[in-house]
């Protein structure tokens, strides 16, 4: 593994090699870092180069109100009226909700987390707002991480392009630009969950909620796919885009092993329901979590 | 006519000498065991008494009936028992089945404790698949067996659930051979010799996601049936191996426990919900000694899931 001598080395490169593998067989290119959160040995595939982060940003979001609500600038139990009207437009959580809510801050989070609520997500933003969330992962020493607009302006320049099919025409797509949309690393948002567990966002009471809060992602086609173990314990947060799919989380062996873990995906084929390139994620997951439990 | 009852009163006559004696004792009125005697006497033609004052004499051809008849009475006496312990199934031969890999003497120990415990009763034993048990034990062509879990269960009793720990063969020589026990995760890079996924598909599966648990996930699948030709293909081939229970030593390849027992067969007896008579709890109670005494079974606590994800759509 990185950092270590030269067998371990050997062995990550081997995982590599085949996880690189599996990304071909699946039909995506794929990036990947994983992170044993208590020694740091890490496994990695292109995990420095920049993507776009779509709803994986969330998870910087819930870090950045948690990390607010310990220093006492947020309290994360305030009430926020939601009226039926205005919503950004979604297919889960209070988006597709047809009456009036009223929501704590930590509840909308829970709602961004589980069923990746759009709408709660941008009532999260707005409340907490872009640049806490840019300087919280700035000061978490994750500066490649980078918030530029809300879930609506995502979606709206989804809308603006015709074809969502064509690969000519997605190549073209604002939001599929790093450059020009959310973005971060595969190794930061390993290293943003690393931090989460390791209390570095915050501690107590409130790191514990927060954790619990990402152990609640409704859907296990991605990383969870990987860790059919009834005793494994998986966290994380999807992102979904026309070609793209990521996932970042952590797994918790009851061993006492815990391992943060993202890996982005770019599927060849336009298609919006790809299985085999969701299936890859688990896949590739696996391969560096076993890797990193044999060094 | 009755032939069996006729031939009983017949023999009651014959040991009163006497048919007012014999009625009294078969509590018939005379007139009608008379009538039933002389019926007996038309149906083979001969006269089986002198009937006269003192009583009822047997004629020599009453005689020969006499000797003849009580070797039927006794067969038939003799079929009556024997049915009716099947029945009861204290005897008779159960059909029952074994998986795969319990071993020679594990097998052996099987026969020998059920014949202990049920004199006069046989075990018809053959090996079967886990898939094949449950359709016969439906069927109804089986009536007990041991099987491997999990396994489809509707219909089926099971006794005690035993664990029986797989380990690793090895090429003789092979560098893992030189320890006492493997870690699985060791086996990275190998290929895994395993039965055809039809056999137990259930079972199939959960092995491999026991393997992946415990960190080792092969690099391909060979499929192999029965232990020799695995044998034999691990002796060919370095970098196949095979995850089994222990085998009866042979030269050419060598079996090693794995590290704290990660992967296990779970095995148990089952039988048609409902039938199970006698025999079958014999079965049951030599196969649970069997296994554990010889096939190195052992039960382990239940545990609940202790990490719950939101599919499982109860937080229990």
């Amino acid at each position: 593994m990185r950092g270590n001598g030269s067998p371990a080395g050997a062995a990550a490169r081997r995982a590599a090699a085949r996880i690189t593998a599996a990304f071909a067989d699946a039909g995506v290119t794929g990036q990947l870092h994983a992170l044993d959160v208590d020694t740091g040995t890490s496994v990695s595939v292109t995990a420095t180069q920049l993507a776009p982060t779509s709803s994986l940003h969330k998870v910087c979001l819930l870090a950045a109100l948690y990390r607010e609500a310990a220093a006492g600038r947020l309290d994360r139990t305030r009430q926020v009226d939601i009226p039926a009207a205005g919503r950004t437009p979604g297919l889960s959580g209070i988006a597709v909700m047809r009456d009036a809510v009223r929501l704590s801050l930590r509840d909308l989070a829970t709602l961004a987390i589980a069923v990746s609520d759009n709408a709660a997500a941008d009532v999260l933003w707005r409340e907490v707002g872009i640049d806490t969330v840019n300087r919280a992962m700035a000061e978490l020493g994750l500066p490649d991480t980078v918030a530029v607009h809300d879930m609506t302006a995502i979606r709206n320049a989804l809308l603006a392009q015709p074809d969502l099919t064509d690969p000519a025409a997605l190549s073209g797509i604002s939001v599929l630009d790093p450059s020009r949309t959310n973005r971060s690393t595969p190794r930061q948002m390993a290293e943003l969950f690393a931090a989460i567990w390791r209390d570095e966002v915050c501690a107590g009471d409130l790191a514990a909620e927060l954790r619990s809060i990402l152990g609640l992602q409704a859907w296990s086609h991605r990383l969870a796919s990987g860790f059919p173990f009834d005793d494994v314990r998986v966290s994380g947060k999807t992102a979904t885009l026309p070609t793209v799919r990521h996932e970042a989380g952590v797994i918790e062996y009851p061993d006492g092993g815990r391992y943060a873990v993202a890996v982005f995906t770019r599927a060849a084929s336009t298609a919006a329901i790809l299985p085999a390139a969701d299936a890859v994620i688990g896949t590739a997951a696996r391969i560096a979590v076993d890797a990193l439990r044999t060094a | 006519m009755d032939l069996l009852a006729h031939l009983r009163y017949f023999r009651v006559v014959a040991e009163e000498q006497h048919f007012g004696r014999a009625a009294l004792r078969l509590r018939l009125a005379q007139p009608s065991l008379s009538q039933r005697i002389q019926r007996l006497e038309r149906e083979f033609g001969v006269r089986l008494f002198d009937r006269g004052r003192g009583g009822a004499a047997l004629t020599p051809a009453g005689q020969l009936v006499l000797t003849q008849s009580e070797a039927v009475l006794d067969a038939a006496d003799r079929l009556h028992s024997v049915v009716g312990r099947l029945r009861d199934g204290e005897a008779g031969t159960l059909r029952a089945a074994v998986p795969a890999y319990l071993g020679g003497a594990t097998v052996a120990a099987l026969l020998t404790l059920f014949r202990e415990r049920s004199p006069g009763g046989e075990l018809d034993l053959r090996e079967l698949t886990t898939a094949e048990q449950t359709a016969e034990l439906a069927a109804g062509t089986l009536d007990a067996g041991i099987v491997r879990h999990p396994c489809l269960a509707s219909g089926l009793s099971f006794g005690p659930m035993l664990h029986q720990p797989l380990g690793v063969l090895l090429r003789d020589g092979d560098a893992l051979a030189a320890e006492a026990e493997v870690d699985l995760r060791a086996l990275s890079g190998r290929e895994l010799a395993m039965p055809p996924r039809t056999n137990s598909p259930a079972l199939h599966d959960e092995t491999l996601t026991a393997c992946a648990r415990h960190g080792f996930t092969p690099t391909a699948i060979r499929t192999v049936e029965g232990l020799d030709f695995t044998r034999a293909l691990i002796m060919a081939e370095a970098d196949l191996i095979a995850l089994i229970p222990a085998p009866p030593p042979e030269p050419g390849t060598a079996w090693r426990p794995l590290t704290s027992q990660p992967v296990t067969w779970r095995t148990s007896t089952a039988w048609r919900t409902g039938h199970d008579g006698p025999a079958v709890r014999i079965f049951t109670e030599a196969a649970d000694i069997a296994l554990r005494t010889h096939a190195h079974m052992y039960a382990a606590a239940a545990e609940r899931p202790r990490a719950a994800r939101p599919e499982t759509e109860f937080a229990l």
